[in-house]
């Protein structure tokens, strides 16, 4: 193993070099005090580098010196892997959050998966952000009535969140819970709605961002927040793609942020198992001779969600489509 | 490349004198060593008090760097090798299996390139599904999207159900030998071919159930994070997380599948993503594209060792 996989700055890892210092076995034998002087740096860097280095050299020997009879058990154990027969079954017990359009929950399979990063895309005014808010308080459904039971993070990036329509919707949700009660449960009148819109509203957690670096810094605090808060089940971005599409220069660079945020928020999603929504918008292609709508950001960010739902208008009516998934049919 | 002083502990010959010595010419660790001239050296050594033990300390330096060096093979035992390990995997997809003549290939890495949502991963997880009858398979995901659903639905399109039961039994004998891991960044994803190397040297040789197929999905959101910035480190780890799959590939007898994504070239038209130095990693590219709306595939070959790139065939998953 050389020394340049290991993830340390680029300063320490040039130190490290020029000291002599190529490949992880010559760090082995060597103690932090002596380190720390051969490469001029303060003793809690060399302590930090000798760690990491001990720490990706242990996993090699650990597995090095086990018997042959351990090798058959350890291959699913190591790493955290995972069969596909097992994950078959926790898919089975995964719930869905719906989206309370009985159309849209058909095409996705019953609703927004959780543990996967849905994209959801259509031209201005066509709901977007009213899914957003819809997703946000329907995944505080009971389980007794089928949702999800937690709370939600809301990311807004342009301001379009509006708390009354928040409320208005609330109240719709708590309306349909109890005509779904009334219906059902005719015989037990002790299940009642405990339920206020008030209480709705305190369970999302709403925050309000105005530049990128904003952005980014929020989705790296979000896995400290989201240890402290485990009952949160969705995360709703809207409009992630609002503060990347102006004033960005470097393009390089935007490609590089854009596919490191997607993928802390897959390894949140996969973590936490949540749900995450993005909301994006959508631009004009030039392809062949002709103008066609495509979502925001470009082909390498279409590669970086699981899912992706596209809406648009046909005629008066309101239509989703399913551009990409792993296992639903295109609809 | 130790320093010398750290190897002292191995090799006793190489004591302070000959590492004074060697210091004196600006030598400090094996790798400076192989940079000097070594006649010079030994006509240096000569003249010095000490040059017996001088020339023994560096005949052991010449004999360390020795060992480290892949031994050498022959023609002959290339082509045993080739023919006793070195199996095609057919995909389970018609289509491509015809154009690639026959599947793909153990011991070689192989790209699938395509714009969003050409049917790349479906076709990792029909390979997969096909694979997993005999052998061991790692898929490593970066987004989330391995579905055990679809899975299971290739495999049960290949059987007969002769009963729910028999049905289920043959699922979790299958689907237990692949196994499913999820990496979200390149040094994670380091740590997991390192393990896999470790695991595989203990586990060659034995002769039941051995892993054949690695699934890489998809190494280009892995880095681009890295890719490009002022350093060039992102182009190191790119080259050399290429050689590393490479290396398992030919050592181990894996087969080895890697998803690239697009992006867009000059003239609007869709090239893969990753750059000109990514482009001779792999040894074989084939290019995927979608009709719309339709559940037609295209495939063309970019690059093969063995068949002619252009060639083009269609498919259906």
């Amino acid at each position: 193993m050389e020394i340049w996989r290991l993830p340390i700055s680029a300063s320490q890892r040039g130190k490290l070099i020029s000291a002599g210092y190529t490949s992880l076995s010559s760090l082995s034998s060597i103690s932090s005090s002596d380190l720390a002087r051969e490469l001029n740096v303060s003793e809690s860097e060399a302590m930090n580098i000798l760690k990491v280095a001990s720490h990706s050299r242990g996993s090699e020997t650990s597995n090095a010196s086990c018997s042959i009879v351990e090798v058959l058990d350890t291959f699913q154990w190591w790493a955290g892997a995972q069969s596909a027969w097992d994950m078959l079954h926790d898919e089975e017990s995964l719930m869905h959050i719906t989206t309370s359009s009985a159309d849209l929950d058909n095409i996705l399979g019953g609703g927004i998966h959780c543990k996967e990063v849905t994209e959801i895309g259509g031209v201005p005014g066509i709901g977007k952000t009213q899914l957003g808010i819809q997703i946000a308080v329907n995944v505080q459904i009971p389980n007794d009535f089928g949702g999800l039971g937690g709370n939600s993070i809301y990311i807004d990036t342009e301001g379009s969140f509006m708390v009354e329509r928040a409320f208005q919707i609330a109240e719709a949700c708590i309306e349909d819970m109890s005509e779904y009660n009334r219906f059902l449960r005719k015989d037990f009148q002790e299940c009642k709605i405990k339920m206020q819109p008030q209480d709705i509203l305190e369970n999302i957690f709403y925050f309000r961002i105005c530049s990128y670096t904003e952005q980014i810094a929020l989705i790296n605090y979000l896995d400290k927040f989201l240890s402290e808060h485990k009952d949160v089940k969705v995360i709703v971005v809207d409009s992630v793609t609002f503060h990347f599409r102006q004033d960005f220069d470097d393009m390089a660079l935007r490609t590089r942020v854009l596919s490191g945020m997607a993928l802390k928020l897959m390894n949140l999603a996969k973590r936490f198992s949540l749900a995450v929504v993005l909301l994006n918008q959508v631009t004009t292609k030039h392809t062949e001779a002709s103008f066609q709508l495509a979502l925001a950001l470009g082909d390498s960010w279409s590669h970086t969600c699981t899912n992706r739902i596209v809406l648009y208008w046909n005629g008066n009516e309101r239509y989703a489509y399913i551009d990409k998934s792993p296992s639903l049919r295109s609809a | 490349m130790a320093r010398l002083a750290n190897l002292e502990t191995e090799y006793p010959v190489l004591d302070s004198t000959v590492r004074n010595f060697c210091a004196s010419h600006g030598i400090f660790s094996v790798e400076d060593f192989l940079i000097h001239d070594l006649y010079m050296l030994a006509a240096f050594a000569e003249q010095n008090n000490s040059s017996e033990r001088l020339k023994e300390g560096i005949a052991q330096v010449l004999s360390i760097i020795d060992d480290m060096h892949q031994p050498w093979l022959n023609g002959m035992e290339l082509l045993e090798d080739a023919k006793r390990n070195k199996h095609v995997f057919p995909t389970g997809i018609q289509g491509i299996d015809l154009l690639l003549g026959g599947g793909i290939r153990v011991g070689q890495l192989t790209e699938l390139v395509g714009p969003s949502s050409s049917g790349k991963t479906q076709v990792c997880l029909r390979t997969a599904s096909n694979v997993a009858r005999n052998h061991l398979v790692l898929y490593l995901d970066t987004g989330n999207s391995f579905s055990p659903q679809r899975i299971a639905y290739f495999l049960g399109k290949t059987i007969n159900p002769s009963s729910a039961q028999a049905k289920n039994q043959f699922l979790q004998k299958v689907m237990s030998n692949i196994s499913c891991h999820s990496v979200f960044d390149i040094f994670a994803m380091f740590d997991v071919l390192h393990q896999l190397e470790s695991y595989l040297r203990c586990q060659d040789g034995r002769g039941d159930c051995q892993m054949r197929l690695l699934i890489v999905d998809s190494i280009s959101s892995l880095i681009s994070p890295v890719l490009g910035s002022s350093s060039t480190q992102g182009r190191a780890l790119m080259t050399s997380a290429g050689y590393l799959l490479k290396k398992l590939a030919h050592q181990h007898n894996l087969a080895v599948l890697i998803i690239n994504h697009t992006v867009g070239g000059e003239g609007g038209y869709s090239k893969p993503a990753l750059g000109d130095s990514w482009k001779c990693i792999p040894h074989s590219r084939l290019f995927l594209s979608c009709d719309r709306g339709s559940n037609n595939y295209n495939v063309s070959i970019l690059r093969h060792p063995s068949m002619a790139s252009g060639k083009a065939a269609r498919f259906v998953i």
